[in-house]
């Protein structure tokens, strides 16, 4: 039964608003130029491919582009199929899932929260198999979201984070702190992302909570609070940052909360000029999301060597490229266009214990917690913002 | 459908779903001031869209069929033409009419009626009515002028040579004949209406927030609650089907 709910209720609920769904039908044939070079870097050492690979993940990092040479020349067909929200792959896991997924592609909280829970998902990761691995940037090589008992569970993809982006003609730069957007000055200029986890944590930092992920109920309402000052400043919430982008570019509002430096380059090929820059005090938050392998997945050569592929210096900057986020090979760093490698702030990957990415929580518990609100009390706080 | 109603007396719990028979769903359902508030704006959204589709819907079957007899298929092809564009292209294409800068609010400053852009005109309300509106309108004219296909010229011709007005023949003649087109169109135009949480995303800004936009919220991501999005579902479905059938039962006395 609870099979046939989840079938039914993914068949009608996936309409997918991730930021990979938005350009990578433009920037498709863009990643070709920088493939050209990966297709020689194939790792197909291992004899045993061919045949099926599944994947479940977000759309476009299954690297549709990227990876069809590597697939071609091995005889491995992709089955790709795409989650709209961060714990879609637990779900399908385990409403029969189980022994029929390979690749999945969590993002960082999510791994974290799953790992923590010790709740079964992934599989331990043989670093042997994936020799490219030794390419990442210091703060991705056994990454504290990626490990636990010394066991790697991931290989990161791409990373980035989630500033503010304006339009410079009307803003010469961002306020001091996230409470400053509820100055009557900014009405009718903001348009937010709708994510309830972004937008509080980044309230809780900048009223000064020491543990913005932990909050309790009172301090959950104080978050709220602070938001709703913020809302009569607000034209829209947008439904993912392709959205927002597009909310922007038409001139609808000025400046975005929680956006993505990519949108910027989406704005330049409309002609419209827009900018990244948080609140100086408040900073942002930054998002890393790998690849890893299921429990019992059926085609573990295939999954290892697809990895071990997508990790060379030139599969991962052309990746990066069409997905317009950040690389996590260091050598891969050098083959992107200056224009993408300037959208995000690499010195923070390149400290060990994986720096900023490493010690930002943005995801509350799952569960409450003693006096900590879990994850359904964020949502329904964010719901009641949104409402109000 | 049987299986949502099931799930919609579990329990969620962390990353998992616990079978249960518990009522706690439909009682946070009802008892929520939040649900509560964004149940009865989703109605009124839904019942004013289609108390504006359905009167356009009808006059316009009425031209094709009645005024313009000759032309009404290519009318027809021409109002279903819209339909050919995916749902998500002609809700954009409403944002680029309505926006700040787009196609109204520029037309209007250069006929000098306006000199700064009508802000209501997206991201409110009546953005999502206007657009829910357009979407549907196909869809209603379908029905009532299939219905009116059915009443002869020579029908309304008695009616009218016994003596009965333009809006007296409306009522009692054309109305009945055509109310179980009517019936379909207000339908189609109120449930659907009622049901969409894609509109209000991207054109209702941040005052239209719907019943369906919460209960889809339910269904994806950390911190989701399938069972309660599940009731949602279901209060949202009773409530809206009682509204409907109302409607029908009173439309029904009115034309009798």
């Amino acid at each position: 039964m609870n099979e046939m709910v989840r079938g039914f209720l993914d068949a009608r609920l996936n309409a997918d608003v991730s930021r990979r769904r938005f350009i990578q039908g433009a920037a498709g044939l863009a990643s070709l130029s920088v493939l050209g070079a990966a297709t020689g870097a194939s790792a197909a050492e291992t004899p045993k491919l061919g045949g099926q690979l599944n994947f479940l993940g977000w759309d476009g990092e299954h690297g549709g582009n990227v990876a069809k040479p590597f697939l071609e020349k091995n005889g491995i067909q992709l089955q790709a199929s795409f989650q709209s929200a961060a714990d879609e792959a637990l779900t399908r896991f385990n409403t029969g899932g189980r022994g029929a997924m390979d690749l999945l592609t969590p993002n960082k909280d999510f791994q974290r929260a799953i790992l923590a829970s010790n709740v079964e998902l992934f599989q331990p990761l043989d670093l042997a198999r994936i020799p490219t691995a030794e390419g990442l940037f210091p703060a991705f090589k056994g990454a504290p979201w990626l490990v636990r008992d010394g066991k790697t569970y991931g290989i990161p993809i791409i990373w980035g984070d989630e500033p503010c982006v304006f339009n410079p003609t009307k803003w010469d730069k961002m306020p001091a702190r996230y409470t400053d957007f509820a100055d009557p000055k900014y009405k009718g200029q903001l348009v937010l992302l709708d994510d309830p986890f972004g937008n509080i944590w980044l309230y809780a930092v900048s009223l000064g909570m020491k543990e913005p992920s932990r909050l309790t109920a009172a301090e959950l309402e104080q978050v709220i609070e602070a938001m709703l000052k913020m809302k009569p400043n607000v034209v829209t919430i947008g439904a993912s940052h392709g959205d927002m982008a597009d909310v922007l570019i038409r001139g609808d509002a000025s400046i975005g909360i929680g956006g993505w430096a990519y949108q910027t380059l989406i704005a330049k090929e409309k002609g419209v000029k827009l900018v990244v820059g948080s609140p100086e005090v408040d900073g942002t938050f930054f998002w890393s999301d790998a690849y890893a392998i299921a429990a019992d997945a059926p085609n573990l050569d295939n999954a290892y060597a697809f990895i071990d592929f997508m990790t060379s210096a030139q599969s991962n900057a052309a990746l990066a490229k069409e997905l317009g986020s950040g690389c996590t090979v260091e050598a891969a760093y050098d083959l992107l266009d200056p224009g993408l490698r300037d959208l995000y702030p690499y010195d923070n990957v390149r400290k060990p214990g994986g720096g900023i990415l490493g010690t930002q929580i943005v995801v509350p518990p799952q569960e409450a917690d003693g006096d900590v609100v879990g994850a359904p009390a964020w949502v329904e706080a964010w719901q009641t913002f949104k409402a109000s | 459908m049987l299986s949502l109603f099931v799930l919609s007396f579990w329990r969620a719990k962390g990353f998992e779903l616990i079978p249960d028979f518990t009522l706690a769903n439909y009682e946070k359902a009802v008892v929520s001031k939040l649900y509560r508030t964004l149940l009865v704006r989703t109605v009124l959204v839904g019942f004013v869209t289609a108390a504006i589709v359905v009167p356009i819907a009808f006059a316009l079957s009425y031209a094709m069929r009645f005024v313009f007899e000759r032309r009404g298929q290519l009318i027809l092809q021409l109002v279903l033409l819209s339909l050919f564009s995916g749902y998500l292209v002609r809700i954009y294409a409403w944002r680029t009419i309505l926006g700040k800068q787009g196609l109204l609010n520029s037309t209007l400053q250069w006929l000098g009626l306006i000199n700064e852009p009508l802000e209501f005109l997206i991201y409110s309300n009546i953005a999502v009515v206007i657009t829910l509106s357009g979407l549907l309108l196909p869809l209603a004219v379908l029905p009532i002028y299939s219905a009116l296909l059915n009443v002869s010229r020579d029908q309304m011709e008695a009616a009218r040579d016994l003596g009965a007005g333009r809006v007296h023949l409306i009522r009692t003649i054309l109305l009945p004949l055509a109310m179980p087109g009517v019936r379909t169109a207000f339908a189609f135009a109120f449930l659907l209406a009622a049901g969409d949480f894609v509109t209000p995303t991207l054109v209702g800004g941040t005052q239209s927030l719907l019943i369906g936009n919460i209960i889809a919220d339910q269904f994806r991501g950390i911190g989701s609650n399938w069972p309660l999005g599940a009731a949602l579902a279901f209060v949202t479905i009773a409530i809206v089907l009682v509204i409907y059938l109302a409607v029908v039962q009173i439309l029904a006395r009115v034309t009798r």
